[in-house]
């Protein structure tokens, strides 16, 4: 094969698992309420798991001084101080893992003040391995080709 | 040397100098009043002065987490302080006197330690003398126990108590209502025919009736914002600090004297019945005034206005009776 | 693929010969660093507010690891100013050479440090207290200070930069990073050099000075050292320097035999996957670790740093390329094939920095009209609030430098391989398994 169809090759299937739609598991909605407890500089729990298509309403309570919590990619956010919970619900409607972190500066470490939502399974990440993986081959192969 | 080096080594010189000499003065110029955590340092300064009928221009940061400015028993929105940034505010003194600032954003177990002083001068004296507040008055010992000793089984029906009030023509006047305990109301009731249920009910509706939704609704607030932190935002004594001042409790009152006074640190259960109907509003005012004494709970004579503290209470029987919220 | 000399362009080549455009970026640079000094001490102590902060670790760190040392290699340290004072105090003229040169010691530097340890302990010393250094204005401003006497002190005592070279704690890792750059200095002509008398462009000439990097641009064959001061097109007789454009990755061809060349690759691989699980992971427990110095915590994670650094990272490397009979030491294609880590950790370090960068880009507009936090509002940019950047762009985009490096570092491995007579597999297994613990790390 010359070397210009085999790059040809690798890349559709390179667009193939990044992009290829997959098999949607349907899954009955529902509304899911979650308690977070913020601190300086960490939420618990930091890591989230729903299912695409759920109402999620996340009680922020914060336990020493004032925060707040945005979500990456969904762009909501909420602000709560110690002693008044604050309350967000939104629609998973978008698949994939995504950053929550405060948004009202609660000290040094704010910036890093990150937990993790994983709406249904974190797809891409599935799929950014699929790429390493044939990434890799694609090379050992030209490598081979050209020995 | 050549010109062209000559000349380099002034512009550097002269951009450095500058660099450093412009900011600097700017900053020095810059009177700012820093907010910090309580421990490490609260405000910064403390102490402000200023004349009575002049505004006073004040600029305020935060320099680690969101705090909030008001001055106690004055008119005005607290202004949110926040971190990094500079909020410019105006105050107008009609009087002269020593005023409280205080931070209104919760910053910590210690948040309510952050208040400093504004000390205001002027000539204006007609200072009306100040009325001792009702408990003094009273002559209230706040810090004796007070519980009632016959507790409802369930929550009084306000709706209920209204009816048989209304039938058995039993009101409580104001100042009845601020010098009593529910449960001196209800041991009031003991010859009438009613059963102990119903006496609850009146009692309920008694205090109900004096109080106004917006008396409630002003309560509601300043529970949330001062008061849910220890004393939770269900009144349960379960705030999120509970522990934290359980904990501090316990280092410091241990050697003081014994682990009985190590639950003076514990925030009061508003939903106690027992603790809530046998205490009187003036009582609980005077709570609130004074302060805990060594606990953890603030004092806010300086802070609170006396109708802001009575809608406060109002509020707090709320734990104990069916109002409409 | 053929070289593009610029400085064949008379323009470029004049801008470049000419002292006073580089003296004028020289000033800019200057400034700005004096400033952050400034504004990191009397500033507001609150970091994603504070000039120095932001510009230093938000906008100088995403122009430097995303563009600089990607595109220009060693372009950063053609403007950087730390070394200035020193070195005008050393040569006494911020021009050409003077008549009298000042009096320092102008000593050697000892032999066994003119290799990168130096900047390998600086780089990780830093590294370890990096949670308080990237939050807290003051400190940031210290070690930027620190950096700049280190630097004018070393001038006085050694020749040409030795803090640049030796010390510096960013310069080690732009340096092996520059190698993958599209952009190089080299001679043109050996002969020309060969035949030169008294090689001014090392030692100086009235017109110009000796390599501040200590380097003799005849024998240049990669730009790990070469700090692209552009000194020697100034001071070469021959006009035999040429500034060129070239493909990227070029010098990974010609793989090390240093040891500390190796361990600074793994230095970097491991401290960018280290901060991509500690602050931008959920870990709460990670970060107070990190961040409270000094705590029992923090020695532990100190200690699993150091650990994954100098044992995880190279332990499982050097099982993957044991083999009990190779006619070359172990030592050596250790080295060699570390080479195939620098494409790996810098897009590493490029994945890690789009999140971080993206996310607090805003803070730049605000800083830049309140560098102080006194309340300025310089551009009408003071109140901008806090919004990440491109976010439905990043994921794809990190998979993107992840997979790219990952490809580039295969491709590497078998260049350095065929060097070493051995087989590239057991390190693209490596570059691989890393690469997934990264894209867990960062999606």
């Amino acid at each position: 094969m010359s070397p210009r169809f085999l790059l040809l090759l690798f890349v559709m299937a390179g667009l193939v698992v990044a992009f290829a739609p997959l098999p949607v598991q349907s899954v009955t909605p529902q509304e899911r309420t979650i308690d977070i407890d913020a601190r300086q500089y960490t939420y618990s729990p930091s890591e989230l798991q729903v299912n695409k298509g759920d109402t999620v309403t996340i009680k922020l309570i914060s336990t020493d001084v004032v925060h707040g919590l945005y979500v990456d990619g969904y762009d909501v956010s909420i602000e709560a101080n110690p002693g008044q919970t604050a309350t967000l619900t939104f629609t998973a409607d978008k698949a994939g893992s995504f950053r929550f972190r405060c948004n009202v500066t609660c000290g040094a470490m704010h910036p890093f003040m990150i937990g993790k939502l994983t709406v249904g399974t974190n797809n891409w990440l599935y799929r950014s391995i699929g790429l390493a993986t044939l990434a890799i081959f694609g090379t050992v192969i030209s490598i081979k080709q050209k020995a | 040397m050549k010109r062209a080096e000559l000349l380099s080594r002034l512009i550097v010189t002269v951009a450095v100098v500058g660099v450093v000499g412009t900011p600097l003065y700017l900053w020095s110029r810059t009177p700012i009043i820093h907010a910090r955590m309580a421990e490490n340092g609260g405000w910064t300064p403390d102490v402000i002065q200023a004349e009575a009928g002049k505004p006073l221009h004040l600029k305020l940061t935060s320099d680690d987490v969101m705090h909030g400015f008001a001055v106690g028993q004055m008119d005005m929105e607290a202004v949110s302080v926040e971190p990094g940034k500079v909020t410019d505010i105006t105050l107008n003194f009609e009087k002269p006197g020593i005023y409280t600032f205080y931070c209104t954003r919760w910053c910590g177990l210690n948040h309510w330690r952050m208040r400093g002083t504004i000390e205001v001068s002027g000539s204006n004296t007609d200072l009306k003398p100040a009325s001792p507040p009702l408990y003094v008055s009273l002559n209230l010992d706040i810090d004796a126990p007070h519980d009632a000793t016959v507790v409802p089984n369930g929550q009084p029906s306000v709706s209920n108590g209204q009816s048989l009030a209304m039938d058995n023509s039993i009101s409580l006047s104001h100042e009845e209502y601020l010098a009593s305990s529910p449960f001196e109301v209800f041991d009031g009731l003991k010859n009438s025919s009613l059963t102990e249920e119903e006496r609850w009910d009146i009692v309920a509706y008694l205090w109900q009736s004096n109080t106004t939704p917006d008396a409630l609704a002003n309560g509601k607030q300043l529970y949330a914002q001062n008061c849910a932190a220890c004393h939770g935002e269900n009144g349960a004594g379960d705030g999120v600090f509970a522990d934290d001042l359980a904990a501090t409790g316990e280092a410091s009152m241990q050697t003081m004297s014994g682990a009985e006074n190590m639950m003076m640190q514990t925030p009061v259960d508003f939903t106690d019945s027992a603790r809530m109907l046998g205490a009187t509003p003036a009582l609980l005012q005077g709570k609130i005034l004074r302060g805990g004494m060594g606990t953890g709970m603030p004092m806010w004579g300086s802070i609170f206005t006396e109708g802001q503290i009575w809608d406060l209470i109002a509020y707090l029987y709320s734990f104990q009776f069916e109002y409409p919220k | 693929m053929a070289k593009i000399e610029l400085n064949r362009n008379p323009f470029i080549e004049n801008a470049l010969k000419s002292r006073y455009p580089q003296l004028a970026v020289f000033i800019v640079m200057l400034v700005g660093y004096i400033f952050a000094i400034l504004a990191g001490l009397i500033g507001t102590p609150v970091g994603s507010h504070n000039f120095s902060i932001v510009f230093v670790w938000i906008a100088w760190w995403a122009v430097l690891i995303l563009v600089a040392v990607p595109f220009f290699g060693r372009g950063w340290c053609a403007v950087c100013p730390i070394p200035l004072p020193g070195e005008w105090l050393q040569r006494g003229a911020m021009l050409a050479p003077p008549n009298k040169r000042p009096k320092w010691l102008n000593l050697r530097v000892p032999k066994m440090f003119r290799n990168i340890w130096l900047q390998n302990i600086s780089f990780l010393l830093l590294a370890l207290f990096s949670s308080v250094l990237l939050t807290t204005p003051n400190i940031t401003s210290i070690v930027l200070a620190a950096m700049l006497f280190a630097a004018i002190g070393l001038s006085t005592i050694f020749e040409r930069r030795a803090f640049c070279r030796y010390l510096c704690p960013v310069g080690g890792f732009i340096g092996l990073y520059s190698q993958t750059a599209p952009i190089e200095l080299r001679i043109r002509d050996k002969q020309a050099c060969v035949k030169c008398e008294g090689k001014p462009c090392y030692n100086g000439s009235e017109v110009g000075y000796g390599c501040p990097w200590d380097v003799f641009p005849g024998g240049l064959t990669k730009n790990t050292y070469c700090g692209l001061c552009m000194e020697c097109i100034r001071t070469c007789p021959h006009d035999n320097i040429a500034v060129n454009l070239r493909p990227f990755s070029a010098d990974l061809a010609k793989p090390t035999t240093r040891m500390d060349e190796a361990f600074k690759s793994f230095i970097m691989l491991g401290s960018a996957m280290i901060y991509a699980g500690v602050l931008l992971g959920p870990w709460g427990m990670l970060k107070d670790a990190a961040y409270n110095v000094g705590s029992n915590s923090w020695f532990v994670y100190a200690g699993v740093f150091l650990a994954i650094i100098f044992g995880v990272l190279p332990g499982l490397f050097s099982l993957g390329i044991y083999q009990r009979q190779n006619n070359i030491a172990f030592k050596q294609r250790f080295a060699s094939l570390s080479t195939a880590l620098i494409p790996l950790g810098m897009m590493f370090w490029v994945a890690f920095s789009l999140s971080f960068v993206l996310t607090n880009a805003s803070y730049i507009l605000t800083a830049l009209s309140d560098p102080l936090g006194l309340g300025w509002n310089l551009f009408s940019t003071a109140n901008t609030a806090w919004q990440p950047m491109l976010t439905s762009i990043l994921a794809p985009a990190q998979t993107l430098a992840l997979v790219g490096g990952l490809i580039w570092s295969a491709r590497t491995a078998q260049k350095a391989a065929n060097e070493s007579w051995t087989s590239s597999m057991p390190v693209i297994v490596y570059c691989f398994l890393l690469t997934s613990v990264m894209l867990w790390l960062l999606l």
